[in-house]
């Protein structure tokens, strides 16, 4: 499957370790949002991504509230969503799966369970 | 008040009135004692009103402090990641080179092969060959120089993974400057009451407290799997494959 991700985090760093880490997984295909409005302004121009990987806490629009506004509408509701947060209490990961992440990523993460949750999402697809 | 009609009354007021004198005689030492007491107090009170003041003025800076630590770990965080990039690139340039002289070493062998054909057709050529033959080939040597550069460049990656530190300590910074700015608030209030004068003084200060936090107050660098097997089973769980005693076994 030819996967276009979407890598939206507020920290610079964050973004250039996920790039860095599907690169090594051996994806090439990437575009970057700093923050969830960010994000849905990439979606509404690049019908290309197939693939979100969001944080959960960022400025203006949180990672949840994407989630919910790309599940919300439906030419980008059966997108895949993986999200990568330092929130890991039962409540939060309850919310997000709630909100129809694909599946879920406690930070820090290794490539391997990036990998292990991506071929996940895409076997279950 | 109520008329003196007689002597007897007059007597009974003044009476009243030597009561009244009686009991401020004794009260006068306390009140006396009580004014004294405000008079060390007020200029006490005044003086932390000007410390809690002072100080709530200097926690803007301090939050300003707080926010250039996570600027300049970030700046220094994104060059390291650019040197490991570089480091990176490097290590992949060696490793191609290496395997292009892997496969042209295969073809030198070939050649060798039939080198030797000839040479061995002249006896004077044994020993030569026997001594040619017995230094370490670098087909030997190329497959361990592989092996070190793939480990190197794992530890490499392992360095730009270990990054996320970064990520995370600037949103447990986030979430000490949010601390420190509910703190000036109370403060301030605290000021506002010991003295209105300085109302206007502390309307001039910026309050800045994100609608959503932009930051995990809990998170926390750690490399223990726990949370995400907590996370796994959840997942699982939405996908009718763990019980809810395996949920609750992990979180308790």
């Amino acid at each position: 499957m030819d996967l276009k991700f979407l890598v939206v985090d507020d920290s610079v760093t964050m973004r250039r370790i996920v790039i860095n880490s599907l690169r090594s997984l051996g994806y090439s295909n990437f575009v970057e949002a700093c923050d969830g409005k960010d994000a849905l302004d990439k979606l509404s121009v690049d019908d290309g991504i197939n693939f979100v990987i969001t944080d959960w806490n960022m400025p203006v629009l949180s990672g949840l509230e994407l989630v919910r506004s790309i599940r919300g509408d439906e030419k980008h509701s059966k997108l895949a969503i993986l999200m990568v947060t330092t929130r890991g209490v039962k409540e939060d990961i309850i919310e997000a799966l709630q909100a129809k992440v694909n599946n879920y990523v406690v930070k820090p993460f290794t490539p391997q369970i990036l990998k292990e949750k991506i071929d996940q999402i895409i076997t279950a697809s | 008040m109520k008329k003196v009609n007689n002597m007897s009354d007059l007597f009974e007021r003044l009476n009243d009135l030597k009561v009244v004198f009686f009991y401020g005689q004794k009260f006068i030492p306390i009140i006396q004692s009580i004014i004294d007491f405000m008079s060390e107090t007020v200029p006490l009170l005044e003086d932390i009103n000007t410390s809690i003041s002072d100080s709530t003025n200097k926690i803007p800076k301090a939050k300003d402090q707080i926010d250039n630590v996570t600027n300049a770990t970030e700046l220094a965080t994104t060059e390291i990641l650019d040197t490991v990039d570089l480091i990176s690139a490097e290590i992949e340039k060696i490793e191609n080179e290496l395997k292009t002289i892997q496969t042209k070493e295969e073809e030198r062998k070939m050649v060798w092969e039939q080198i030797r054909v000839v040479l061995n057709q002249n006896s004077n050529s044994a020993g030569l060959i026997e001594r040619y033959e017995t230094i370490e080939s670098i087909s030997i040597i190329i497959p361990r120089l592989l092996i070190v550069f793939s480990k190197t460049k794992n530890d490499v990656n392992n360095i730009a993974l270990s990054l996320q530190v970064q990520d995370i300590t600037s949103q447990q910074l986030a979430s000490v400057n949010h601390l420190i700015e509910s703190v000036r608030q109370r403060l301030a209030s605290l000021v506002m009451h010991l003295d209105e004068s300085d109302i206007k003084d502390i309307e001039s200060i910026q309050t800045i407290i994100p609608d959503t936090a932009a930051f995990n107050p809990d998170a926390i660098y750690t490399k223990s799997r726990e949370k995400q097997e907590a996370a796994d089973i959840l997942v699982n769980n939405r996908l009718n494959k763990t019980s809810q005693d395996e949920i609750d076994k992990l979180f308790s």
